[in-house]
């Protein structure tokens, strides 16, 4: 036990290689029945339903763009009003300046809606993803780079509460993973 | 992934049972309206002009849905998608529907009947300074003729006069030689212009027409190419044969492919729908501009065919959503449409909310800030008494932020019946979007052809718009489920199946 706990610290996890698309989909069913935490699968392309295979709920982000949205929306109003109508009514085109003004206003408002809504997303996908960083310790695994070629991978992180080396090890072999390797820390 | 649905396993497709009951009650209901309105038509002449406003109103309104039928259907196959193949015959049955709606439409082209020149003004307009023209050219004709031979007489004098005033020089210097050269020449042209351009009556008569339509009514002798009777009946039947060809060729290979395991029938689909796509929408704008942008004719709105258009998109894909449940409901299509598919309609749904809104909006924004008066003309009377309102509860808070609102939400889209519950109310914004179109021109238009008073709305005329409505409806609903029942519900071994029964997104 002691020695596993040991060995986890230099130990960053595991990288294992699945043979195929549909394996590794099924074998990240097993990993998230089995509940894990700290793992993720990489592909060369986009597999559907692999959100629903590992398990993974909904991002917050849609309700934080909500957010920024609705501030964009509601800053874009304030500035127009508040500069257009109350602290300097600037007539254009004959048009009135009060509620009805509001058409005028209305190309900026969508505009800054969107501007913010995409800050926020922008910004808020790096924080969830924790960019940017100057390295990634699965970058020294030569298996890791077929994630961008042909193969099918799956990560296991040492630092998952359910980790234990030799376990871990059997378990990913049980479960379908072909090539397995340790990447150090 | 686990679990794929295999195409052939729904390689014999499903067939609906006949719904009898209810085909006979929309058909009561549908015979019975049309024997009522066109009874009342003939019982009150006096009310033909408003009536046709209603029977323009309903006839629009479900045609724009069915010719949102087509433009998924087209789209569908242009870009090569697979998501909707298994929603894709409803989408041609609703797309073939575009016979029977142009068929109802008919009336509205039959001028005995009164709703033609009710709702154009451009026709009796056209055809009252026609005959003055005629009236004063054939008044004139005499005079101009007589006119002419003056003139030319004149002008054969003037050159008579000026040979004869050069030969009366003895020796003419250079300066009177280039001089006399000059004006003798260009006195020649001119008896010969004269003489050559021979002047009948007949000629003169239509020279003076065309001179008197233009001072009777300038703009239409303007538009005269395009606003005259030969050429508004020549256009609908072109805009008939495009979208009434394209919707059922597509309906008929689409059938054929269900019996046939040769996939030819889906890449001429394919390929002619990028074919076909230009046609049904030139057809559609140039209709619209026909029937709806010309109920005043000198108004005029670039944006006009894609206003329009985007409705359709937008309830066509709500009167899918409505159809799949009810069918689901009903018990078909039970394992074939999933809620993915129900995801990625209400996607649609709430990208044309957003794109119908944008178009709405930047139609009114042009002309609201440029303020040129034939053109604010159109809004001016949506914005005047009951029309105001109308015009903010409907269209900018009911058609706008309600359902933007709502479909923001990714669970919504997801729970059919929820779905089916903001279409339906869509529909019934689109029910006040095309009454909006259509409507407030009415009063103006007819108190202002009486000589009477300019009234924004006949008293009681909602009646009749009420009553055509739910004709229209009937007979739509009638052939819809006939159609229905005419194939398989999905198009069962259509290539692409397997990937729309396992549709992700």
């Amino acid at each position: 036990m002691s020695a596993s706990s040991d060995n986890s610290k230099s130990l960053f996890g595991y990288v294992a290689e699945f043979p195929t698309a549909s394996d590794l989909y099924h074998a990240a069913e097993k990993v998230h029945e089995a509940g894990f935490r700290r793992w993720d699968v990489h592909t060369p392309y986009p597999v559907h339903g692999m959100d629903h295979a590992m398990g993974l709920g909904k991002s917050w982000l849609s309700a934080g763009v909500l957010v920024g949205g609705t501030t964009g929306f509601l800053f874009a109003l304030f500035l127009q009003f508040f500069t257009q109508v109350s602290l300097y009514p600037t007539v254009v085109q004959g048009k009135p300046t009060n509620l009805f003004t509001m058409p005028a206003f209305f190309p900026v408002t969508f505009e800054l809606t969107i501007l913010f809504s995409g800050f926020t997303i922008l910004f808020g996908l790096l924080a969830v993803i924790m960019l940017p960083r100057w390295n990634h310790p699965l970058f020294t695994s030569k298996l890791f780079e077929k994630a961008t070629d042909d193969g099918f991978l799956m990560v296991i992180e040492a630092r998952d509460p359910k980790f234990k080396k030799e376990k871990t090890h059997d378990f990913l072999q049980e479960i379908g993973a072909g090539k397995i390797e340790e990447v150090a820390n | 992934m686990a679990g794929l649905k295999d195409g052939d396993n729904y390689k014999d497709g499903e067939f609906l049972k006949s719904p009898t009951l209810l085909k006979l009650i929309c058909l009561a209901v549908g015979v019975g309206g049309l024997i009522l309105f066109f009874g009342l038509r003939l019982a009150m002449p006096e009310k033909a002009g408003a009536m046709g406003y209603s029977w323009l109103f309903a006839v629009v309104f479900f045609l724009s849905l069915s010719i949102g039928g087509m433009f998924w259907t087209l789209l569908h196959h242009a870009s090569n998608s697979g998501w909707g193949t298994v929603i894709r015959r409803l989408m041609e049955n609703l797309g073939v529907m575009v016979l029977v709606c142009l068929v109802l439409g008919l009336p509205l082209l039959v001028p005995q009947l009164g709703f033609r020149d009710a709702l154009w003004e451009w026709f009796p307009k056209r055809a009252a300074a026609l005959e003055v023209a005629a009236e004063k050219a054939e008044e004139g004709k005499a005079a101009y003729v007589a006119e002419h031979n003056a003139s030319l007489e004149k002008v054969t004098g003037e050159l008579e006069k000026a040979k004869a005033d050069f030969a009366a020089i003895d020796s003419p210097s250079p300066g009177h030689r280039a001089h006399f050269e000059r004006s003798i020449g260009s006195l020649e042209a001119k008896v010969e212009e004269l003489s050559s351009a021979e002047v009948t009556e007949e000629k003169a008569v239509k020279k003076l027409k065309d001179k008197f339509f233009l001072k009777e009514e300038a703009l239409l002798y303007v538009k005269r190419a395009y606003l005259n009777e030969n050429a508004w009946y020549l256009r609908f039947w072109c805009y008939f044969i495009a979208l009434v060809g394209i919707a059922y060729t597509l309906k008929r290979w689409s059938v054929r492919q269900d019996s046939d395991p040769d996939p030819k029938w889906f890449r001429w689909m394919r390929r002619w729908s990028c074919g076909f796509l230009p046609f049904f929408a030139t057809a559609w704008t140039f209709l619209v501009f026909d029937w709806l942008m010309a109920l005043d004719y000198a108004w005029f709105s670039t944006m006009w065919g894609v206003y329009l258009f985007a409705g359709c998109a937008l309830n066509s894909m709500g009167l899918l959503v409505i159809m799949v449940t009810v069918l689901r409901k009903a018990g078909y299509l039970k394992n074939v449409v999933t809620l993915e598919h129900y995801h990625l309609m209400g996607k649609l749904m709430h990208a044309f909310v957003i794109f119908w809104a944008y178009i709405a909006f930047s139609q009114y924004f042009l002309i609201w800030y440029a303020n040129i008066t034939e053109e604010t003309k159109f809004y001016l009377t949506r914005n005047t008494e009951f029309w105001n309102t109308f015009t903010i509860m409907c269209l900018v808070v009911g058609h706008f932020f309600i359902p933007f609102v709502i479909l923001l939400v990714r669970k919504v889209k997801m729970m059919p019946v929820v779905l089916s519950a903001i279409a339906v109310w869509n529909l019934l914004m689109h029910f006040c979007d095309i009454y909006w179109i259509i409507i407030p021109e009415r009063g103006p238009s007819l108190s202002a052809a009486a000589g009477a008073d300019i009234q924004m709305t006949i008293p009681g005329a909602w009646l009749f718009d009420l009553l055509a409505f739910i004709s229209v409806a009937g007979i739509f609903g009638y052939f819809l489920l006939r159609q229905l029942g005419s194939a398989s519900l999905f198009p069962c071994r259509d290539p692409r199946l397997d990937e729309s029964l396992n549709v992700v997104n």
